[in-house]
């Protein structure tokens, strides 16, 4: 019966293989907020912002920056290889990703920390990191089976392989919370002891307590892939989505015998595939609504890289959000965090460090 | 690259999947579910009754279906115009006693009998339709209060007459003729019924009166507002559906010769049951003869069927309900759901594998490869023209170009900033050419070849051309006319970009990359319009080759260009001159130094290449995500492409950052500069071009010789 309702609702798109998207409505409603914010800091990819004693720092290849007096992007440490998240504690200790060098520790004038690392496992493909307390620290690996660079792949694999680590970096052991998450993108340690991992293939915000038994979904259905999150200045959080949903994508998602030719003949960054900008090449595929007429992109175009981060309140109900639409330059934000009456993102898909004033 | 299995291949081939849209698209496809019922009636009733298929039988049943044929029209006219007769059972038995009183009591000859019935039924019918159409009184009851009102009047008067009746006796062979004979073992009342049905058929669908009827059933209060006469047109219903009756009557009487009273007792119902299971809409506006014919059939077939197998006689009524109910039920999710299904199924994407596209890339170099010859074109007419598909220039250097309100806009040399609407066609106007009295032809899509002389007066040259054998869809008409060449004789050749897609609708027929489109010739010297090739996928940019025996156009879907010779030895043939583009390539023009131009109006992506290798893919693609979510072929940039007679390009010209002039849907090359237009632009473009460029050259002149 079940291989009967299946292929049923295959052939009638009903079910499992309806294709819908949540509609960007009530406060996510559409503005161009992000996109009309003053020129900010332009730097190549940036990724993953923290806090350092209280300023922004972000990460930039295998650079980590912070901004200088005049607003220029100044090198405060440079990591062996490209650096894919970075947390820094309250002691002002700097936790780093390195796509080939697992996780470093760094103290706040950038000497490496010893740490003493007692599995000596290699972390790869980290996503996010953060710390629970000055001497735990949290690690989402996004994926066991693929690199963080082909993170686009492991979407459409439609992979479940994410871990959430809990590192104790004065006993130097390493616990596994949780597996088989969706791509966990983001995490931080909420006060009552459980942590709250955004996992993007499944397009929600999970809490997941301290001994890795999934409490509950903050929030679901997602409109687009959600990557960091962090705490605002008035009890909630930011959360940054990095691309938007898309009936197309969903729809390739169930297409299997297409999306594995896909997947082997085109290179991908032309894949039918979120992305973190788009419009770069016209090998990308089109869809119709992005037909320009009379010279013009429709905002509302169907696209494939989107700029969004929404303000949840403490229930993690949006309360607002910032758009650059289709056609925007500020697409694929990775992170974002407030600092001083300013909202900081980091536009990956832009490269560009935006500062948005968010005072009501 | 993977390759798609031969069986694919072959599906896709010889499978017209697009036929099943257009049959959707047609309206008589409402006929095929009654069609099947009646089909099935037939196989049922024809296995287990023994010689139903025999010669007497069929004579039977024919002679029966004569008279009841007759009432389902009456009934079905009246559904037709939003109404309802419940009194054709009984205005049937007074046609029936009147028959007989007149011929058998009054001794009055047939010929004079008949037409005085059919006039006293009809009079029933006009009360009937006083009462509804001019005192807008209910069907409903008005003609319930008419059947029981005709039905005691039969009575009263069987009870006077039925015994100086059924002594008398009329002999007439005429008489005997229609009730009991035929022509040809058909008997007389079938024919009878044939020619009512053709005649009927005829006023329905090809005459005026007919139309109207079917306005006012589709909405009573539209086809007020637009200046029909509701009320003259309900009661003309009425009383058409009482005079047929009457006919019934006549030939029930000419077959029985008796009249009692259970004549026509319920005839209504099944009559009813007949114009609903036969699919006229209840509702009105939606109902044929065919329909009437096809319920009558059925529903003959079922009543005798039953009480011959020997059931009893509840059966006969109960098998009859319940398949009103069925017919009821079906005829609601039919008109709920035909339009959903055909939009969802008319997108009938087929296989198609496009070979590799010929390299681009800046690094590699090569005549395609990418370049910014295009940043520094002079914008001519921003914001100020609205899709300039084609541009021509003529002799005196003016600028004309056709826009998406239907207009043909003139820009004046040398700067082309002021402008002038020189026509206004109408539709979209697409490509142009000059003929040598300096007459410009025009492709307009939606509405087929039209010239402007040089006085500015719009004459339509040709809007159809001849009709395919076999096509499902009339495709005679032009959707979308795109552009033109003139052969020396004067022959002018168009493409017809897509049958299946109307102007606003084209880059959906990428989607199917069928061979939708067709070239066409109009031959001015004897008027007529013909098709000269079938079956091109996305026939486009029309160009009469340098030497004059060749038209080139190309295959935007197919990312080709083809030559189809049209004099010397290959006359009349199609060959390959270029393919592999990394695009989509539109118009082609003339180029100064016998190379043509050609411009490419979107560029390919490989996501859309392998999709296209799937048409199933693409189908369920159709279905399940709204239309602007589809994937599409890039139309937002192009280039432009040189090439010569061998089919080899020769340069190409990029807009790289898709700042100035990225769509590209034509280019004309004049006295040494090249003119852009594209479908989806607000401008013009024009860009000086390279010494090779002969500074005198101008398309007319390539044409036609010198100005006279």
């Amino acid at each position: 019966m079940n291989a009967i309702g299946g292929w049923l609702e295959r052939f009638l798109g009903r079910g499992s293989a309806s294709v819908t998207v949540p509609p960007l409505d009530g406060a996510l409603k559409p503005n161009s907020i992000l996109e009309e914010a003053p020129t900010g800091i332009a730097v190549a990819q940036p990724d993953n912002l923290a806090l350092l004693d209280g300023k922004p720092i972000w990460s930039s290849g295998a650079q980590i920056l912070r901004a200088g007096s005049n607003g220029e992007p100044v090198p405060l440490l440079t990591a062996p290889s490209a650096v894919t998240a970075l947390a820094c504690s309250t002691a002002g200790l700097l936790a780093v990703a390195c796509q080939s060098h697992g996780i470093l520790v760094f103290d706040r004038n950038g000497k490496e920390a010893p740490v003493n690392w007692r599995d000596g496992r290699a972390y790869s493909c980290v996503t996010a990191l953060a710390f629970a307390n000055d001497d735990m620290l949290l690690v989402c690996v996004g994926s066991s089976d693929n690199p963080l660079a082909a993170w686009q792949r492991d979407l459409l694999d439609q992979r479940h392989s994410g871990i959430l680590w809990r590192i104790d970096l004065k006993r130097g052991d390493a616990t596994k919370v949780a597996s088989k998450l969706a791509f966990p993108n983001g995490v931080f340690a909420a006060p009552d002891g459980s942590y709250v991992v955004s996992e993007s293939w499944a397009k929600r915000l999970i809490r997941i307590g301290s001994n890795g038994n999934v409490l509950g979904q903050l929030i679901e259905d997602l409109p687009g892939y959600p990557a960091r999150v962090a705490r605002s200045s008035r009890g909630g959080y930011w959360l940054s989505i990095f691309a938007p949903r898309s009936p197309l994508i969903e729809f390739v998602l169930r297409e299997d015998k297409y999306r594995r030719a896909m997947m082997a003949e085109v290179a991908p960054q032309y894949w039918i595939a979120p992305a973190l900008q788009s419009g770069v090449s016209f090998h990308e595929p089109m869809q119709g609504g992005a037909l320009k007429q009379m010279g013009i992109l429709k905002p509302w175009a169907p696209t494939l890289s989107y700029g969004l981060v929404v303000e949840l309140n403490e229930n993690f109900v949006p309360i607002r959000s910032m758009h650059s639409r289709a056609g925007g330059r500020r697409h694929g934000i990775t992170s974002a965090v407030e600092h001083d009456g300013k909202l900081w993102l980091t536009s990956k898909g832009g490269d560009e460090v935006v500062l948005l004033n968010i005072q009501t | 690259m993977a390759t798609t299995s031969t069986l694919a291949k072959l599906r896709y081939r010889f499978v017209p999947d697009h036929v099943i849209g257009e049959l959707l698209s047609k309206k008589w496809i409402d006929n095929a579910i009654p069609f099947l019922v009646l089909l099935c009636v037939v196989g049922l009733f024809g296995t287990l009754i023994p010689n139903f298929f025999s010669a007497s039988n069929l004579a039977i049943q024919a002679r029966e279906l004569g008279e009841f044929g007759l009432v389902c029209m009456a009934m079905m006219i009246v559904i037709v115009v939003g109404g309802l007769d419940l009194s054709v059972g009984s205005n049937f038995a007074l046609g029936n006693f009147m028959t007989l009183a007149l011929l058998n009591l009054g001794g009055w000859p047939v010929w004079l009998a008949i037409p005085a019935v059919v006039l006293i039924c009809g009079g029933v019918g006009f009360i009937n339709g006083f009462l509804i159409g001019y005192l807008r009184l209910r069907a409903f009851l008005t003609t319930l209060v008419t059947l029981i009102i005709v039905r005691a009047v039969v009575d009263m008067l069987l009870l006077k007459y039925s015994k100086a009746m059924s002594v008398s006796f009329y002999d007439s062979s005429v008489w005997d003729m229609i009730g009991l004979g035929g022509v040809g073992g058909v008997p007389s009342s079938f024919i009878i019924l044939i020619v009512v049905a053709l005649i009927g058929h005829i006023l329905l669908t090809r005459s005026r009166p007919g139309w109207r009827a079917m306005a006012i059933g589709g909405s009573r209060r539209s086809a007020h507002n637009i200046g029909l006469s509701v009320r003259g047109t309900v009661c003309a219903a009425y009383t058409i559906s009482g005079m047929l009756c009457g006919l019934a009557g006549v030939l029930y009487a000419a077959r029985l010769g008796g009249a009692g009273t259970d004549t026509g007792m319920g005839l209504e119902i099944s009559a009813l049951t007949a114009a609903v299971l036969g699919g006229n809409s209840l509702g009105g506006g939606r109902g044929s003869v065919v329909k009437a014919l096809i319920g009558a059939v059925i529903v003959q077939l079922m009543t005798n069927g039953v009480l011959r197998l020997g059931m009893n006689s509840g059966s006969g009524p109960m098998v009859l309900g319940l398949t009103l109910l069925l017919a009821v039920f079906i005829d609601v999710r039919w008109l709920k759901n035909r339009d959903k299904l055909l939009s969802k199924v008319y997108v009938s994407p087929t296989l198609v594998e496009l070979p590799t596209p010929r390299p681009t890339d800046a690094e590699k170099g090569g005549p395609l490869a990418l370049n910014d010859r295009l940043k520094e074109v002079e914008i001519i007419g921003l914001d100020e023209v609205e899709s300039p598909e084609d541009v021509i220039l003529d002799e005196n250097d003016y600028l004309y170009c056709g826009t998406r309100h239907g207009d043909i806009v003139r820009f004046s040399p040398p700067h082309y900033k002021e402008w002038e609407v020189y026509a206004h066609i109408g539709g979209s106007p697409l490509g142009m050419a000059f003929d040598k009295v300096g007459d410009l032809l025009v492709c307009v899509g939606g509405m087929g070849l039209y010239k402007i002389d040089r006085d500015r007066n719009v004459i339509k040259v040709t809007d159809e051309t001849n009709r395919s054998p076999f096509s499902v869809v009339d495709d005679s008409r032009l959707r979308l006319a795109d552009d033109l060449d003139i052969a020396p004789d004067g022959k002018v050749y168009f493409s017809e970009a897509t049958i299946r897609y109307e102007m606003h609708d084209w880059p959906v027929d990428a989607l199917e990359s069928r061979g939708n489109g067709r070239i066409i010739c109009y031959d001015p010297n004897t008027g007529k319009t013909h098709t000269a090739v079938r079956k091109l996928v996305f026939p486009n940019g029309v160009c009469l080759s340098h030497d004059g025996q060749a038209i080139l156009f190309a295959e935007s879907w197919g990312c080709r260009i083809n030559r189809y010779w049209i004099a010397g030895p290959k006359a009349g043939t199609v060959e390959r001159m270029l393919d592999q583009l990394p695009g989509y390539p539109d118009n082609i023009n003339r180029a100064s130094d016998g190379t043509y131009w050609a411009a490419i109006m979107g560029m390919r992506s490989p996501a859309l290449d392998v999709a296209l290798r799937m048409p199933g893919f693409r189908r369920r693609m159709a279905r399940r995500i709204a239309p602007d979510q589809w994937l599409y072929p890039n139309l937002n940039i192009g280039c432009v492409i040189r090439f010569n007679d061998k089919g080899e390009i020769v340069e190409s010209m990029w807009d790289k950052g898709a700042s100035n002039h990225p769509m590209i849907t034509s280019m004309r090359e004049h006295k040494g500069w090249l003119y852009l237009g594209g479908i989806t632009n607000n401008r013009i473009g024009r860009v000086k071009l390279g010494d090779w460029a002969d500074k005198t050259w101008s398309g007319y002149q390539s044409y036609w010789g010198q100005v006279r």
